[in-house]
């Protein structure tokens, strides 16, 4: 597979390490009152989805970005990529 | 006070490789500096290396060159950037890269000394793209990498940065530990193609 | 040149006669010519017969002229580079190319295991599946030896390889896949426009079916068109042309796999890697494969000289060769016609042409018998063949029958991405359906495009199409203009009134029988067809076989073709050998070796070394006169509790951490509390995972307000920074922390004993106060050693004794280690490998990686109270997971065998005494042993159930690998200075 890099263009897949759904991002608060269950969530339960999906790679023998690849999971067809940080910081900026 | 003394090694003790077409050499004259940006320090940053080097800092995946010390700025990514220059200030037992770096930019960025944790090569020639394919997956084609590209990848499982600095001339960098094993990566491409 | 030699050589064709071959099949020394395969060298030569069928043994020849060839396999050379199922056709001829046949027992012409042909109705499909059940025992001691002994084709080579292969990445705008007509034409096209252009063909020529026929092209014969092609090719620089290459497979995005046969064509590889195996980056590819012909299923249609027509124009155009002396034809199509007068133009003798067909209006060459609406039915000639009988009773002689069953589009590669391919009833063939792999567009004859005006021109306008959809508008010019051939075709699969045996697959022997016993007995999908009979199995994957196969099926169903589908194309589109496949990554190439910076200091001491991970590290440095690895070991540890060692721990990992939250971020991923650690001072730390269970330790040393540096073991080093940048971009974006590592840019050295102060008082500068009041225990410093070197000092004990880490830039680490060793000497100073750490840690009772498992938590490894509950980090809500914290839960502690005199295992595990060896009484188990020099016995590591409240106990430690069991106590892990006071003073 080819991962189109935001920064650095079209890069095989090879150079990157593959983590998981990019819920990963949206780690819960562990002050809330029911943090045992939202991070029980976080944690085990994921979605496996049979076409879309948005995944987390690192392109750990590149420039050691975390990459927030939007893949379907049949066709391997790459629709979108964005660093993962730029992701972080809107939502972190949408929650507050 | 101590009366042993420490002696310099180089990776590869300074080894080079000819072939028809094809030059391995190990550069032995040159510092590398990893420089960090701070979270809204960019344009301190910029304005520091402005001053100290006359340009500012590269974009990923770009090379850019400083005034002095032959510097050249290798733009790894957002906020990171190398700068390799010559070591010739530091000849001095115990100089240290970094705090050179510190000097010329003050504290406009996190910089860390990397000169000892890479092997710094040089493959030139007519034939060296021919060698670098075989293990290379960027694409070196002029029109894709040409001079002042830099790009961080892996060749026979060695992370590996390439900086094309000339036509047909390209510094390759990687890790100290392996570089034996990397040399003769190089070495077995060249074999293979010449 | 003398023509004797090769009766069956003709006038013309793309051989140089200038230069004679010799070469030898089967011991005897034959003649053949640049560009010749072995195929044609052998025909020239009138050896029809080339090896025996793989269950009955029949006798075959040649049957096609290119890589789809199910039955000339050969043993290509001889020694350790011999190598077996060679196809003939494929082979480049070159002088001193030996080659033998295969799969007979005896000689060629008298095969001893031909008798396996007279018993051939108990070897039909499905034989194994209902022979070989009874009885049970026999399997293994009686069935099973003879199945191997008889099966398979050919033989390995014995000996190890002795060529090389290498890989390589090839990037392109455009990748053409064939270079027959239709590549040729899309490459002319693309590479006009600017494009960067790859043209590959698994041929030694380019030109495909061009250099087959006797086609013209622009006005030219085509084989002067295809030279002309290369030459303008060839010239340009944004194209590059591969030879001898295959393009096996579509991968994602535009991936293609190529082989490129650098040196199977020479005598010698001269060092040089044999293969290359290439990893293709395309934005388009043009698929032109072409097509490949299909046979007809009649009786005793597999002896030597029966062939496909297009073959036989291949042989007699291209090679000038005639693979007989008097040559029928059998078609359904257009195709037989050409056969015949391209033969007959070359003063060949055709005696009869036969077409399945009625109304054709074609004229056969004068003195060819025409017969129409008839079909071959039976063949004769032991190891040749020698007549053929019709359906309307008469016989024909014929040395060699050209077969005609149409021509199927190479769809193969369309496929590679699950796309199926879809039926059509004008061509009677499969077309390339439309999910094709990502970029690719087919052309040609692999487009069910069969004649070659069409082909010329659907392929200029399709790379002309993608050129511009590239960018690249520089005009292309018009395409070449060619005739189309008549390619009319009456589907016609087998012939129904054979009573023989009629062959489909004839590399697997599968038959029209085989074919509706599958039928009868179940097996009708396609996929159960495959499986059932082997139809379509092994090297040729039924290139040649497939379609016919299925079109039985589709006819014992009553279902269409296109109902009945086909199975599935997978890569590699023709076989690639292993060692390809390997490239270079043999014996210690495989992977790359990582040398800590003392390496060379090592190996002159004589250090045993071993591999942990990719890094090499002294295991033991053996003294003269030791004979066992205890013995070093024991005296490495005895000599550093007593006075003092050192030991390279470069690999552990280091990551510089800097910025302005670098302080907050570390106390995010450690379990404990950073925040407040002083500047100059070391902590310990753990890391779990968000899970909960413990991920890595080690040490943190603050070096100043925003910079820490940050070691990791050995093992985690890459997993923890990789981890590390998740937290930082992904989880907290907004700190200012920045990271890189530092493990190759330090060499670091344990110094480690009592004397350690003493020793590296000569090494450090002056001014450097190591007094344990001004370096206490957990210290760290930036200091300078031998008189001006940089250096980072820490106070950290692995041992529990008094000891430090010195690091300085990895250019000194070996002289460093000679430096310590000179200035230890006073002192009796030991190097010390990783089995003297490991010993000291165990009797530390550290944990290490057997006891960081991925399964194990803060809690189990006795550091529960360190898991800050004042704070967020990673993993510190899920520690607290009841289950994580059951009163019933593994600890780590300490074991001693009752009898002391007993050694213990790793890995056993602890059972109550007195009771079995059962999962449901396991109790925990041994992680890791060492003898203690220190205290004169084996000592274990391990978890056991509610350990904290069980000194004194006794269990018994059971290894049922060995069937040993040995009592055990549960003791303290640290069984060595508990109280801590050696590594404090």
């Amino acid at each position: 597979m080819i991962i189109n890099h935001p920064l650095l263009g079209p890069r095989d897949a090879a150079e990157f390490v593959y983590l998981g759904d990019a819920a990963l991002l949206n780690r819960p608060d562990w002050q809330a009152s029911d943090a045992a269950e939202q991070f029980y969530d976080y944690q085990y339960l994921r979605d496996n989805p049979a076409g879309d999906h948005r995944e987390l790679w690192y392109h750990e023998q590149g420039d050691r970005s975390w990459l927030i690849v939007a893949r379907n999971t049949l066709s391997h067809e790459i629709t979108k990529v964005e660093l993962a940080r730029d992701v972080a910081r809107a939502r972190k900026q949408a929650h507050g | 006070m101590t009366e042993l003394i420490l002696k310099s090694q180089l990776p590869l003790d300074g080894r080079s490789l000819n072939y028809p077409g094809i030059t391995i050499e190990e550069i032995t004259d040159q510092s590398l500096v990893s420089i960090a940006v701070p979270i809204d320090g960019a344009a301190e940053l910029n304005a520091a290396l402005q001053s100290a080097y006359g340009t500012e800092r590269p974009a990923v995946g770009k090379c850019t060159n400083g005034s002095m010390d032959n510097a050249i700025f290798l733009g790894l990514s957002q906020d990171q950037f190398f700068i390799m220059f010559d070591d010739a200030k530091l000849n001095d037992k115990g100089g240290d890269p970094a705090a050179l770096i510190r000097d010329s930019i003050g504290h406009a960025a996190y910089v860390v000394d990397q000169s000892d944790g890479w092997v710094m090569t040089r493959v030139s020639g007519d034939s060296c793209r021919a060698a670098l394919e075989r293990i290379c997956p960027i694409d070196l084609h002029p029109a894709m990498f040409s001079t002042g590209n830099v790009a961080r990848t892996v060749m026979e499982h060695l992370a590996t940065i390439i900086v094309c600095q000339a036509p047909d001339t390209y510094i390759l960098l990687s890790p100290r530990s392996s570089a034996n094993s990397f040399l003769h990566a190089l070495d077995t491409s060249a074999k293979n193609v010449a | 040149m003398d023509n004797s030699s090769q009766p069956q050589r003709l006038t013309g064709g793309m051989v140089d006669r200038k230069q004679a071959l010799e070469f030898q099949f089967n011991g005897k020394s034959f003649t053949g010519h640049p560009g010749d395969t072995l195929a044609s060298a052998l025909l020239a030569n009138g050896q029809r017969l080339v090896g025996r069928s793989f269950k009955y043994h029949r006798p075959r020849g040649i049957f096609t002229s290119g890589s789809e060839e199910p039955n000339a396999l050969v043993q290509f050379r001889s020694g350790a580079s011999h190598e077996p199922n060679t196809r003939a056709t494929t082979t480049e001829l070159y002088d001193g190319l030996t080659a033998t046949s295969q799969n007979h027992r005896g000689s060629l012409n008298f095969d001893l295991m031909a008798v396996n042909d007279y018993i051939s109705p108990m070897l039909s499909a499905g034989f194994y599946y209902k022979t070989f059940m009874w009885p049970k025992a026999f399997w293994e001691k009686v069935y099973e030896p003879i199945i191997r002994n008889a099966a398979g084709l050919g033989r390995l080579a014995s000996e190890p390889d002795p060529d090389t292969y290498d890989k390589g990445f090839l990037h392109c705008d455009v990748l053409i896949i064939g270079g027959g007509p239709a590549g040729l034409s899309a490459a002319l096209t693309a590479a006009r426009s600017g494009a960067r252009v790859i043209l590959g063909d698994e041929d030694f020529e380019f030109g495909g079916r061009l250099l087959a026929e006797t086609y013209e092209v622009d006005g030219k014969l085509g084989s002067e068109w295809v030279a002309n092609a290369i030459t303008e090719l060839s010239a340009m620089d944004n194209v590059r042309i591969m030879r001898r290459t295959t393009i096996y497979g579509a991968y994602d995005h535009g991936i293609y796999g190529a082989l490129e046969r650098k040196t199977d064509h020479l005598a010698s590889s001269g060092g040089k890697p044999r293969q290359v195996l290439w990893r293709i980056y395309s934005k388009r590819a043009i698929l032109c494969a072409g097509s490949i012909e299909r046979s007809i299923a009649f009786g005793n249609n597999d002896r030597p000289g029966v062939m496909l027509a297009g073959a036989v124009r291949s042989y007699v155009n291209r090679w000038a060769v005639t693979p007989g002396k008097k040559v029928a034809v059998f078609t359904n199509n257009d195709d037989g016609w050409r056969t015949a007068k391209d033969l007959a133009d070359k003063g060949v003798d055709v005696t009869a042409i036969i077409d399945t067909r009625r109304d054709t209006s074609f004229e056969a060459p004068r003195d060819t018998k025409r017969v129409l609406g008839a079909h071959v039915v039976n063949t004769t000639g032991r190891l040749g063949l020698q007549s053929i009988t019709l359906s309307d009773g008469q016989t024909i002689l014929a040395d060699c029958l050209a077969v005609s069953g149409g021509w199927n589009p190479n769809v193969h590669l369309t496929c590679h991405q699950r796309g199926r391919p879809v039926w059509s009833d004008t061509l009677a063939a499969f077309t390339p359906g439309s999910e094709l792999p990502t970029g690719m567009i087919v052309a040609g004859a692999a487009n069910g495009t069969l004649t070659l005006g069409q082909t010329l021109r659907e392929a200029h306008e399709v790379a002309a199409t993608v050129a511009l959809d590239l960018g690249h508008i520089r005009s292309t010019g018009s395409p070449s203009t060619a005739d189309d051939e008549p390619s009319a075709i009456t589907a016609f699969w087998h012939v129904g009134e054979s009573r023989n045996r009629a062959w489909v697959d004839l590399q697997n022997d599968v038959t029209t029988k085989d074919v509706k016993q599958s039928h009868q007995e179940g097996f009708r999908s396609v996929e159960h067809l495959k499986r059932y009979t082997t139809l379509g199995m092994a090297t040729d994957q039924g290139k040649t076989a497939n379609l016919l196969g299925l079109a039985i099926m589709a006819e014992c169903t009553d279902q269409s073709i296109a109902d009945t589908g086909t199975t599935i194309f997978r890569p590699p589109y023709t076989p690639v050998p292993i060692g390809a496949l390997g490239g270079r990554a043999r014996g210690k190439d495989f992977r790359p070796t990582r040398l800590t910076p003392s390496h060379e200091w090592a190996k002159a001491q004589g250090a045993i070394f071993i591999e942990t991970g990719a890094w090499l590290r002294a295991q033991w440095f053996p003294k003269s006169g030791e004979t066992h690895w205890r013995q070093s070991v024991d005296r490495e540890v005895i000599q550093t509790r007593q006075s003092v060692g050192v030991c390279d721990v470069t690999t552990l990992g280091k990551i510089d951490v800097q910025g302005r939250d670098a302080a907050e971020f570390l106390n995010k991923i450690y379990a404990n509390a950073f925040g407040k650690l002083q500047v100059g001072r070391v902590r310990y730390g753990l890391m779990l995972r968000e899970d909960g269970i413990a991920m890595d330790d080690g040490t943190t040393a603050r070096m100043s307000e925003h910079h820490f540096v940050m070691t990791t073991t050995t093992a985690n080093a890459v997993p923890v920074f990789r981890h590390m940048e998740f937290c930082r971009q992904c989880l907290w974006p907004d700190l200012d922390v920045h990271l890189i590592s530092t493990t190759e840019q330090w060499a670091q050295f344990a110094i480690a004993g009592p004397n350690s102060r003493k020793l590296l008082e000569h090494v450090v500068d002056d001014g450097v106060d190591l007094s344990n009041e001004a370096f206490p225990f957990m210290g760290c410093a930036e200091i300078t050693v031998c008189g001006g070197v940089r250096a980072r000092l820490f106070r950290i004990s692995f041992s529990g004794e008094l000891a430090f880490e010195i690091a300085v830039p990895a250019r000194y680490g070996n002289s460093m280690m000679d430096v310590l060793m000179t200035a230890g000497k006073p002192y009796n100073v030991v190097p010390y490998g990783t089995e003297a750490l490991g010993v000291m840690r165990i009797e530390k009772g550290h944990a290490a990686g057997n006891e960081l498992s991925g399964q194990t938590t803060a809690r189990d490894l006795g550091m529960g109270r360190m898991v800050s509950k004042k704070k967020d980090s990673i993993g510190s809500t899920l520690s607290e997971r009841p289950e994580l914290n059951r009163d019933d839960g593994y600890t780590l502690v300490g074991f001693v065998p009752v009898d002391r005199s007993k050694k213990l295992t790793s890995g056993a595990h602890f059972v109550a005494k007195n009771v079995a060896p059962t999962t449901a009484n396991d109790q925990g188990y041994m992680t890791s042993v060492a003898f203690s020099p220190s205290l004169g016995h084996s000592i274990g590591l391990g978890f056991i159930e509610r350990g904290a409240d069980r000194t004194g106990d006794i269990v018994q430690a059971v290894n049922l690998l060995a069937n040993e069991a040995v009592d055990v106590e549960v003791v303290s892990p640290h069984f060595y200075d508990p109280q801590g006071g050696r590594l404090r003073d």
